[in-house]
């Protein structure tokens, strides 16, 4: 009896921790996402105490969360080992497959953290109203659209270099920088100023936390939603062309 | 550990596409770290009471040491969890070298050490900007201080990496690395709360902020002396945790 005891409590320690594993491994994924954000708000808020950018940046780890991408996981490392070539004998496009891997990832991310960042933003002092929230919601769709085609284009360079991770971590940097987690888009510098709002990384990044925060005019917005169109558009004129251009390139792993 | 990295830098250099890219990619992020130093104060004199000169200077301590864990540490306790899942750890306990040696600085990326190189420039070019230059005891205190901060980012990841030896599962890789990131400016912009938990259990602080103030500020002996403390109490710890988890350890294969 003892010893069936003792048995069932090591399947019981077993199943435990193997469940654990794929919870725990989703929670780091998130924790890795929201650090940035809330690393800005607490540089910002010892600079600038007397601005109220708490709303800003915790729309932003929404908006991190809802836009993370992985492709340099998901997808170049199926180019390197070769696995694409059975992608390339299914009947359906190649990209339905990292896509839905994107969307997946991207649902538990929102799942695991936006409950976290609900709960925290009132401690934050972040409030939002149902307006913006509503106008920021279709920008945050067109964002994440552009973070996948943006990470997905980058992702292939595997095709032509053994340095794409370092590639995608190169226009992380960029994202990172100029698509508002280093500094909100109107704090840039005047001359970096009308540079970082009509390049691609607010319209992926930045610019759904500016709605939702409450800090654009209308103009604003339109003008904002326009360059989401026109970098969308040019993003997947240009993931097409690179697909095309290293599909030529490719040749299989193995036997 | 000098046969590997003289084999493993031999390896590298012998890619000249690969050690051109990793030096862009390093100077990018190095120079995105400075850059956004530079937004800041535009809007402000100082961050949590540091000025700009000794603020550059943390960020070049935080290169400094997460140069030196992408090259002698990462490599071998990233997804540490997997190798003992899939049984390559049991190579490394056949071997005549501790296991904790071996599965912790076994192999190495030399030009990680790029970002080593630019942070020591970025500590540089701060010191040059103090209105007083850094004192000789300055200086030392601040360079045992970094080691002492790299021996205490060597066992808190090492300490991280043995909890697969309880829960094989878990893989704190990506964590740590979000937890490192926050070593980047003076824990002082943090709340009192984080403030305390970045000094005594995710020890942050003593691994940038603390030689960082030691290099501008001048030496304080009670600090030195509780950091050394730390560092040596931290290995001592993870000697034992490892020593702990080896014994629970059976083989991962037949």
């Amino acid at each position: 009896m003892r010893r069936a005891i003792r048995l069932v409590r090591v399947y019981v320690e077993r199943f435990l921790l193997s469940w654990l594993a794929g919870w725990s491994f989703v929670v780091t994924l998130v924790a890795e996402q929201v650090v940035a954000p809330l690393i800005g708000l607490a540089v910002w808020t010892a600079a600038l105490p007397g601005q109220h950018l708490a709303p800003y940046y915790v729309a932003l780890v929404v908006v991190q969360l809802a836009t993370a991408s992985y492709e340099n996981h998901t997808l170049s490392n199926r180019i390197y080992g070769g696995e694409l070539s059975d992608d390339l004998l299914r009947p359906h496009p190649v990209v339905f497959e990292p896509l839905g891997q994107n969307l997946a990832l991207r649902l538990w991310h929102v799942a695991v953290g936006v409950p976290l960042v609900v709960g925290v933003a009132p401690l934050a002092g972040a409030s939002f109203t149902p307006a913006d929230v509503a106008l920021a919601a279709p920008a945050l769709v067109l964002a994440a659209a552009l973070r996948f085609l943006y990470t997905f284009t980058l992702a292939l360079a595997a095709f032509w270099t053994e340095r794409a991770h370092g590639i995608v971590g190169f226009g992380g940097t960029l994202v990172f920088l100029l698509g508002g987690d280093a500094a909100p888009v109107r704090l840039l510098p005047g001359p970096l100023r009308p540079l970082g709002e009509a390049l691609p990384f607010r319209a992926m990044h930045a610019f759904p936390a500016e709605i939702a925060a409450g800090g654009l005019t209308h103009s604003e917005v339109l003008l904002g939603y326009g360059w989401q169109a026109v970098w969308l558009a040019l993003f997947a004129l240009l993931a097409a062309t690179v697909w095309q251009a290293g599909l030529r390139r490719y040749t299989a792993v193995g036997a | 550990m000098t046969a590997s990295f003289a084999l493993s830098t031999q390896r590298a250099l012998a890619h000249r596409a690969n050690l051109a890219a990793e030096i862009l990619l390093t100077a990018t992020s190095v120079a995105a770290g400075l850059a956004t130093l530079g937004i800041v104060y535009d809007h402000t004199a100082a961050l949590a009471g540091w000025p700009p000169a000794e603020a550059t200077v943390l960020l070049g301590a935080f290169f400094v040491v997460s140069g030196l864990l992408r090259a002698f540490v990462e490599p071998n306790l990233s997804f540490f969890a997997g190798k003992v899942r899939d049984g390559q750890f049991d190579d490394l306990l056949l071997l005549p070298a501790p296991s904790w040696f071996l599965a912790s600085l076994g192999t190495c990326e030399p030009l990680a050490l790029a970002e080593s190189l630019l942070g020591a420039g970025t500590i540089a070019a701060g010191l040059a900007r103090l209105p007083r230059g850094p004192s000789l005891g300055g200086v030392l205190a601040g360079g045992a201080l970094l080691l002492a901060g790299l021996a205490i980012a060597w066992a808190a990841r090492v300490l991280l990496a043995s909890l697969a030896f309880w829960a094989p599962g878990i893989e704190p890789s990506v964590l740590y690395g979000s937890l490192w990131q926050l070593g980047r400016y003076p824990i002082g912009i943090y709340s009192p709360l984080l403030r305390r938990l970045l000094t005594s259990l995710v020890p942050v602080a003593f691994i940038t902020t603390v030689p960082a103030r030691a290099l501008t500020r001048g030496a304080d002996p009670r600090t030195l002396a509780t950091a050394l403390a730390f560092a040596l109490g931290a290995v001592a710890l993870t000697r034992l945790v490892w020593a702990a988890g080896l014994r629970r350890y059976t083989s991962a294969t037949s």
